[in-house]
């Protein structure tokens, strides 16, 4: 090899020492010109600015359930009643209603004065042509619980909407919120399809904010209603949301002050968040992403070994939950007792079988079962179809019952594949779902457990239990109207499935949002958050 | 055949040979997506839902329909201008698209300018001091991001300059404090940039600079500089004036054939900084198994590479006039 003597020059070299220290001085002096620009706007007072997980895409909050739709639309839209912060319906577009006919007739009398963002009258023909045109159609919870019960809706005047049932039916006001029925202008629908109507990208609604641009991938920007029917809301002039896909970014965001309101934390987040300051943590069980969820592994129940109730009575003993609510979820939730989240308070029960952990116990059932340990010490292997999102869990799961010789093999999906593989074509063994009671149990219990739910769609009756004890006492829970005497009959569910046990509840959970103190009044349990929120001291 | 017409002809016959694989392209994308579980209508429709409502919503987008039904209607469409209706945005494909491609190219037009001139920079500096404490300096900083995965570095990038020394935004395009009417400020849209840009470029950057660097070295090592030298030019006319031109044929090649992963890094990136481009776009739809989208943003990426591509052959000439194209 020849001699190639290096060729860089004295001259090259000093000057690699000045581009740094140019380079460092542009930096420091653009960030100045930068912030200098635009100082006065960025000190602006009355906005709040929001991190939104994935883009919105359209604005019809009446024809999906999508938790990217909701957080946006449920500032701009209202329901007929909005839910108090237990979750106990309240007056919103309709300012009181009358319940007759045992239960078969609700009449809401509607708030006189309300006007859509585009100065029309609010009258009970939205309401009517709503539910008809979208919410029976589109939106799939509501269209799933009430177009089976709901007869018809008259519209007697403008400001009366009467709903009339087949039979009596309890839980129609904590389906009417803007989560579940927001209400449509039927001026700017009719005549053309709801799904793909030019509404449906510049929504006008009754709601305490008024669209107003949209930029794809980047934020949506929403300003104050000044006409809205609540006096003295909203009091923020600009809620803007952001679109950060990153849950990690959107903590960075809230702690550079980027952003203001993050909707949820990421568990290792938050013994760092809660010590930052400037920042406040609140819990809550409701919102636009659904109410008194909790978070269930769902065993196949059509096949072995799972079809067995000690195999299932011993995995859940086996399983630690206190262990997985502090290490897994970071303390966001409880342990679960049964199918109804304490959360839920009058329809909770705790006089329920119980299941402490005991491994001993577990290896007993198993044996018991026939299920004994091989050479390898392993007594079967089980497949765990997981979403990514909850690998931690699956792996601690997968450890845990290894103390007891059950072999659990993970198979971490993307979302939506494991939402198919376990829900649609239910070749797995064991699921993962995070199931939300909502604020009724009629509304997100009754889905997982009545045996005419058992898929093949999502968030159905995943395990496909099969009960005919527990399908007449849903039955007759829905067509109860008070709650004291609704909440028996949920306790005797509770018993029955405690005893059968065809899910495994792991945590009532408990979703922490996180904020910049310099805001308050946020409404976390409800879809519309935003609506009375202000500076902390007041703006 | 005069210049002009060969290089017409060339590009002529580079996009009919473009045209099969773009179809294989359609083809092939068409049907993994439609292979891969999951189904668009429970992320657009949301949950909850009985069989029939959801029996219906496949039925109004055509996705109870055979696969090789779908997949006809699906190229006719195409071929006709349309490159079908996004499930997520309840709006043509093409405009969906369309609003996204000015944030991609803000990013990586930058990034693949930066990335080339500092790397044949840094590869310049390298080759000149070839064994020196600098040039092996040089060749850990380069191997280091080369290796360094590009999410991994916009989280350090960010932890560091966004959230220790806060001097940067932490994502996104814009500042949203202030109202958003009017015309993006540019001197906000560089602060927003800064920090993509530099995590897109690294891996780039690094690429660029070992190739100039072992293109430099092999040129140095040939006849021509060494007679260059016994003629008395100073060691950096020999490597502006001779070593310089002659190396730049692979690392022009390098370049152009290296803007397929700089798309694909562009994804990454956009996604761990929300830049709202296509990359960002790509990651949204594939999540929600958005298949018009999905198939209708690989095919724009895939059309971009092949154009890089041609791009690339017909600099390549103006390199080295032995070539022809």
């Amino acid at each position: 090899m020849g001699y190639n003597p290096p060729l860089m020059s004295a001259e090259l070299r000093r000057s690699r020492a000045a581009t740094a220290a140019v380079l460092v001085i542009a930096m420091a002096a653009f960030e100045g010109c930068r912030r200098s620009g635009s100082a006065d706007a960025r000190d602006s007072l009355r906005t709040l600015v929001v991190a939104q997980g994935n883009d919105p895409g359209s604005f019809n909050p009446a024809i999906t359930t999508s938790g990217n739709v909701h957080p946006v639309t449920d500032q701009i839209f209202n329901g007929l009643v909005g839910l108090d912060e237990r979750l106990n319906p309240v007056p919103e577009l309709a300012e009181r209603w009358d319940v007759g006919n045992d239960g078969r007739a609700y009449t809401f009398h509607l708030r006189r004065g309300v006007e859509w963002h585009d100065g029309r009258p609010f009258t009970s023909a939205d309401v009517k042509f709503t539910f008809e045109q979208a919410l029976l159609k589109y939106h799939s919870r509501t269209r799933a619980a009430l177009a089976p019960v709901l007869a018809g809706i008259d519209t007697p005047d403008p400001h009366t909407a009467v709903f009339r049932f087949h039979h009596p039916y309890g839980p129609l006001l904590q389906r009417l919120d803007v989560v579940e029925a927001s209400i449509l202008p039927k001026h700017l629908f009719e005549g053309v399809d709801v799904m793909s109507a030019p509404a449906n990208l510049a929504p006008v609604g009754t709601g305490p904010f008024r669209f107003v641009k949209y930029e794809k991938g980047l934020f949506v920007e929403l300003e104050r209603n000044p006409r809205y029917f609540r006096p003295g809301l909203p009091r923020m002039e600009r809620v803007v949301f952001r679109v950060l896909q990153s849950a990690i970014t959107g903590v960075m965001a809230l702690e550079r002050g980027e952003v203001d309101y993050i909707s949820s934390v990421p568990g290792a987040d938050l013994p760092r968040l809660s010590t930052t300051p400037g920042i406040t943590l609140v819990r809550s069980a409701g919102g636009s992403g659904g109410s008194f969820c909790q978070e269930v592994l769902i065993p196949n129940l059509t096949r072995p070994p799972f079809a067995s109730r000690d195999v299932r009575r011993a995995f859940y003993t086996a399983l630690d939950r206190s262990f997985i609510a502090e290490r897994v979820y970071f303390g966001q939730g409880t342990p679960s007792t049964g199918p109804i989240t304490r959360k839920l308070e009058w329809a909770y029960s705790p006089d329920v079988r119980t299941y402490p952990t005991d491994t001993a116990g577990a290896e007993r059932l198993l044996d018991g079962a026939g299920y004994r340990k091989g050479t390898d010490g392993v007594r079967f292997t089980v497949t765990f179809t997981h979403p990514a999102t909850a690998a931690r869990l699956a792996q601690v799961v997968r450890e845990q019952m290894k103390r007891v010789g059950i072999d659990v093999a993970l198979e971490g999906l993307d979302f939506n594949a494991s939402v198919e593989k376990v829900f649609v074509r239910k070749t797995f063994d064991l699921g993962f779902a995070s199931f939300c009671n909502g604020p009724d149990p009629e509304i997100g219990v009754r889905r997982v457990y009545v045996s005419s739910n058992i898929g093949p769609f999502p968030f159905s009756n995943g395990a496909g239990y099969r009960s005919v004890e527990a399908d007449a006492l849903l039955d007759r829970a829905a067509t109860l109207l008070a709650r004291s005497d609704r909440a028996p009959v949920y306790a005797t569910l509770q018993r029955l499935l405690t005893e059968d046990l065809p899910y495994f509840w792991i945590i009532d959970s408990d979703g922490t949002r996180a904020f910049r103190s310099t805001f308050t009044g946020f409404r976390p349990w409800a879809g519309g958050f935003a609506e009375a929120v202000e500076r902390a001291g007041g703006s | 055949m005069t210049g002009e017409r060969r290089v017409l002809t060339f590009l002529v016959r580079r996009t009919l040979q473009a045209i099969p694989l773009v179809a294989g392209i359609i083809t092939l994308t068409f049907i993994l997506i439609h292979s891969a579980p999951g189904d668009p209508v429970y992320l657009m429709a949301g949950d909850g839902g009985d069989a029939a409502y959801y029996s219906a919503m496949r039925a109004r987008y055509g996705l109870d329909r055979p696969l090789p039904e779908q997949y006809i209607h699906y190229v006719r469409s195409v071929l006709s201008g349309d490159f079908g209706f996004s499930y997520g945005y309840q709006q043509p494909v093409f405009g969906v698209i369309r609003d996204r491609i000015p944030a991609t190219l803000a990013l990586s037009l930058p990034a693949f300018a930066i990335a080339s001139i500092l790397g044949i920079v840094v590869g310049l500096a390298g080759a000149a001091a070839r064994d020196s404490r600098l040039d092996v300096a040089l060749r850990l900083m380069t191997s280091t991001l080369y290796s360094a995965p590009v999410f991994w570095v916009g989280q350090i990038l960010l932890l560091l300059f966004a959230v220790l020394i806060p001097i940067f935004p932490v994502g996104g395009m814009r500042s949203l404090r202030e109202s958003t009417q009017g015309s993006v400020d540019p001197l906000d849209l560089l602060w927003h940039l800064v920090l993509p840009c530099a995590s897109l470029s690294f891996s780039f950057l690094a690429i660029i600079a070992r190739v100039t660097r072992a293109s430099v070295i092999a040129e140095t090592r040939r006849e021509y500089v060494r007679a260059a030298r016994a003629r008395g030019l100073t060691p950096a006319a020999v490597l502006l004036r001779h070593a310089v031109p002659n190396a730049l044929l692979p690392i022009v090649t390098v370049a152009g054939y290296q803007v397929g992963l700089l798309l694909t890094s562009a994804s990454l990136t956009e996604a761990v900084f929300g830049w709202p481009g296509l990359g960002e776009l790509l990651l949204d739809a594939s999540a929600q198994r958005d298949y018009p989208l999905i198939i209708a943003i690989l095919l724009t990426a895939s059309i971009v590479v092949v154009a890089a591509n041609v791009v690339t052959d017909v600099v390549y000439t103006a390199f080295d006039p032995r070539v022809e194209v």
